[in-house]
């Protein structure tokens, strides 16, 4: 837990601070995940609200690194998905 | 005995006699192989994302049941040979919400308040 919390807090005071433009910056915010934790929304190929919203617009499934769900839910998001897919509803 | 979804879709150009049948077809079938039928949706004429064999609607029907496999072959078998329909999907799962319909028409006075 302890190492946890010292992620959060880590964050440089001034972006500018930096030796490079190309030094990764340490300020990267961590971003927690949208389909985990309390009363999150229920995975499932008829909830098609949902499902749209990790599909590109050429139907494809959106990487975990752009949408940051973890890589539990990706997985079942992306079996979801493909069922979807069958019945012709995505 | 495990639970199970089921969904079938038909082809768009049915009447409702002919939908009642097939919806009273399949029902039968999971009845006779010792099955149990929790729940029937009609989720109505939807459009598909994608032509599939040349057909741009369908009309969905949705089943919530317990069986064993037998159950299970025995709609397969029957859903591929039958000609009114387009697609079907059966989906294994541990426990069965009934409660919450994604694709229930919404009421006209609900709309209103």
């Amino acid at each position: 837990m302890k190492r946890k919390n010292n992620k959060f807090n880590k964050r440089s005071p001034n972006p500018l601070n930096k030796l490079s433009l190309f030094q990764k910056s340490d300020s990267r915010f961590p971003k927690k995940c949208p389909l985990s934790g309390k009363d999150a929304p229920i995975i499932d190929y008829k909830n098609v609200k949902l499902l749209k919203r990790y599909v590109s617009d050429t139907d494809k499934i959106m990487p975990s690194r752009i949408t940051s769900v973890s890589q539990n839910k990706q997985r079942k998001l992306t079996s979801e998905i493909k069922k979807a897919k069958i019945l012709g509803l995505i | 005995m495990n639970f199970y979804e089921h969904t079938l879709i038909t082809k768009q150009d049915l009447s409702t006699p002919e939908l009642e049948n097939i919806e009273k077809k399949y029902k039968d079938i999971i009845t006779k192989t010792a099955g149990k039928v929790i729940k029937i949706e009609k989720w109505g004429l939807l459009s598909f994302a994608k032509k599939i064999k040349a057909y741009g609607k369908g009309f969905y029907i949705h089943y919530k049941f317990e069986a064993e496999s037998i159950t299970l072959e025995e709609i397969k078998r029957n859903s591929i040979i039958d000609n009114s329909l387009i697609r079907h999907l059966t989906v294994k799962y541990k426990k069965l919400d009934t409660d919450t319909e994604y694709f229930k028409e919404k009421d006209i006075n609900e709309k209103k308040k």
